[in-house]
């Protein structure tokens, strides 16, 4: 009996019978990327940089609290800020984000206080060079209307609040945090 | 080279000098998985003496660990062995939680143990493509993939990443599943096993799959052990051992799964050895998916876990002002992490890896020590190659399911 199954093959002729089943009878699942297919990534993804813009002032949301420079485990943010003597508020003066360093971990935007920076689910970018993946403050912001543009209202990324962790680990402006 | 090497040169007649054949292998050759250089002194085609030469993906880990907090220094363990880096994150976390004696939640438990499992269906998916391709099995490789594809889409939605993930983190993980994670996760573990049975219709009897794989690199269960050979290279050589079960650590204690063995110790044996660890990770992600509804609602990460912008310093309240001229009360400054050592290993999909620790009471590890399977594995090639054609080579260099950024960190 084996001598006849290795005379006549058989091992191969199922291997071969198994690869036309699934020419004839399975769609392909290969996509045709960028012409027909634009895969939409899961939310959550952490994608292209961003900063929240506020609506209601036209610029950032952000504190300056430094607390996204202090966490970075690459060291790719770059904040500078000046101090308003009448209201003892911090001013973002310079924001950057070093693209080419980042290792898109997404601590930033968890530990972000105020929801003001986002790794947003956009995944098509690219440079030809190194200064246009080194974003400036007026860059981040353009990349949060573009991505915003593409979004339904109101927009929730999943790290600003991840799912499960307790309370106690959010700052308090996010425990109600619903939405921008 | 010829200061680390030794050249043997051998005297044919007498008087005639003649030298071995020695040849490069890499470090850009396609089939050995990355940038391994490997050293072959021939004789005509048979392997004579070997040298492995590692070191060309170095990037410090160890180092740059020493200088991150704990929870960023998880961040560096997914560029480790980043075909499975849910795996190393555990591995890390573990080590962190015994230093600061945490109690992780029984659904963050289950959550890693899943994320683990399904690592490990990556990994061999991913090993057994490149395997087959390098032996000659193209459409195996693309079967893989197309699999491999299925399961990055779900850690995609787990955690935003499909490749380096950080989705463990000190005291739990970083979020909890959504319904459609948990829908997609059962409709893959009842779709897979006719997958694997898919792979196995194609090469498990294939004649050319025997040939290049049965009687190759032979490795007896005792020379195994002393070439401190791990995971599915050692059960292969019919050693039952696997961390998952004899020191169970999260969620594996509650799990059923069998360990698998092999006989004979050759190429094919841990081939065999991994494609039923395939089917006993899908048995064990369907029975952590089981046990999820029971934690429903539970937080995946501990009260007292660290936040991920740990404190450099906490000052002990300040005692109550004595009034007192010219001294200044100052509280003192407490351990961030209790000082201290501890060390964790955990069943990496390509064997054991363990972390050590060392904390001196900063909030950064003193030291970070991490021994990977790879590297361990890649100082076995000589003794396997031995005496075998240049084109096994390729088998043994695959058969080990090495990564080069596991072995040079």
């Amino acid at each position: 009996m084996k001598i006849l199954e290795k005379a006549l093959l058989i091992e191969i002729l199922k291997g071969l019978a198994l690869t036309l089943r699934k020419m004839l009878f399975t769609k392909p699942v290969t996509i045709e990327y960028f012409d027909k297919v634009r895969p939409v990534p899961a939310p959550g993804f952490r994608g292209r940089h961003a900063l929240v813009r506020d609506e209601k002032t036209g610029d950032t949301l952000c504190v300056a609290c430094m607390r996204c420079v202090r966490v970075c485990p690459s060291k790719c943010i770059n904040v500078e800020y000046e101090v308003d003597k009448e209201t003892r508020r911090r001013k973002v003066v310079k924001y950057e984000i070093d693209a080419l360093r980042c290792v898109y971990c997404g601590y930033c935007e968890e530990v972000c206080p105020v929801n003001a920076i986002v790794l947003t689910e956009w995944y098509e970018y690219v440079g030809l060079k190194r200064e246009d993946l080194f974003f400036n403050k007026e860059k981040l912001l353009k990349n949060w209307d573009e991505f915003i543009a593409t979004q339904k209202r109101p927009y929730l990324n999943p790290f600003w609040k991840p799912r499960g962790i307790p309370e106690k680990f959010l700052p308090a402006k996010k425990r109600q945090f619903t939405g921008v | 080279m010829a200061t680390y090497l030794e050249i043997n040169k051998k005297q044919v007649n007498g008087e005639k000098w003649e030298e071995p054949f020695y040849l490069n292998m890499g470090p850009q050759h396609p089939s050995t998985h990355g940038v391994l250089r490997l050293f072959l002194e021939l004789e005509g085609e048979t392997i004579v003496n070997c040298t492995p030469i590692i070191g060309y993906l170095h990037r410090g880990v160890e180092k740059l660990g020493e200088n991150l907090n704990y929870n960023q220094a998880i961040v560096l363990s997914d560029r480790l062995d980043y075909i499975a880096s849910a795996a190393n994150n555990t591995a890390f976390a573990l080590a962190f939680e015994k230093l600061m004696n945490l109690e992780v939640p029984r659904r963050a438990k289950l959550l890693r143990t899943i994320a683990c499992e399904m690592a490990r269906i990556c990994n061999h998916l991913l090993w057994l493509a490149t395997h087959a391709l390098d032996i000659g099995a193209m459409t195996v490789f693309l079967y893989c993939f197309r699999d491999r594809e299925w399961l990055l889409n779900i850690y995609e939605k787990i955690c935003g990443a499909r490749l380096t993930h950080t989705y463990v983190r000190v005291g739990g993980v970083r979020q909890d599943f959504t319904q459609e994670i948990i829908d997609d996760l059962y409709k893959f573990t009842e779709e897979f096993p006719s997958r694997i049975y898919d792979y196995e219709t194609l090469i498990d009897v294939n004649r050319i799959w025997l040939k290049r794989t049965k009687g190759i690199a032979v490795v007896p269960p005792e020379d195994a052990i002393n070439l401190g050979l791990t995971g599915p290279c050692l059960r292969g050589s019919g050693v039952y051992y696997d961390v998952r079960k004899f020191r169970p650590y999260d969620a594996y204690g509650e799990v059923n799964f069998v360990v698998p063995t092999g006989k004979n110790g050759d190429t094919y044996d841990r081939y065999r050895v991994r494609m039923e660890e395939l089917r006993q990770s899908n048995f064990i992600i369907r029975q952590c998916l089981d046990k999820l509804p029971e934690t429903e609602g539970e937080p995946v990460l501990a009260e007292n876990a660290p936040d991920l912008l740990m404190p450099e310093k906490i000052k002990k309240p300040e005692p109550k002002p004595v009034p007192k001229k010219g001294v200044i009360f100052r509280g003192a400054d407490v351990p961030v992490v209790p000082p201290g050592e501890a060390f964790a290993a955990i069943e990496s999909p390509k064997g054991e890896l363990s972390v050590y620790v060392v904390s001196d009471g900063s909030n950064k590890p003193w030291r970070l020590r991490v021994r990977t399977p790879s590297f361990v594995h890649i100082s076995a090639i000589p003794y396997m190659a031995k005496n075998h054609m240049i084109a096994d080579l390729v088998a043994i260099i695959g058969t080990l399911d090495i990564v080069l950024g596991d072995s040079d960190r």
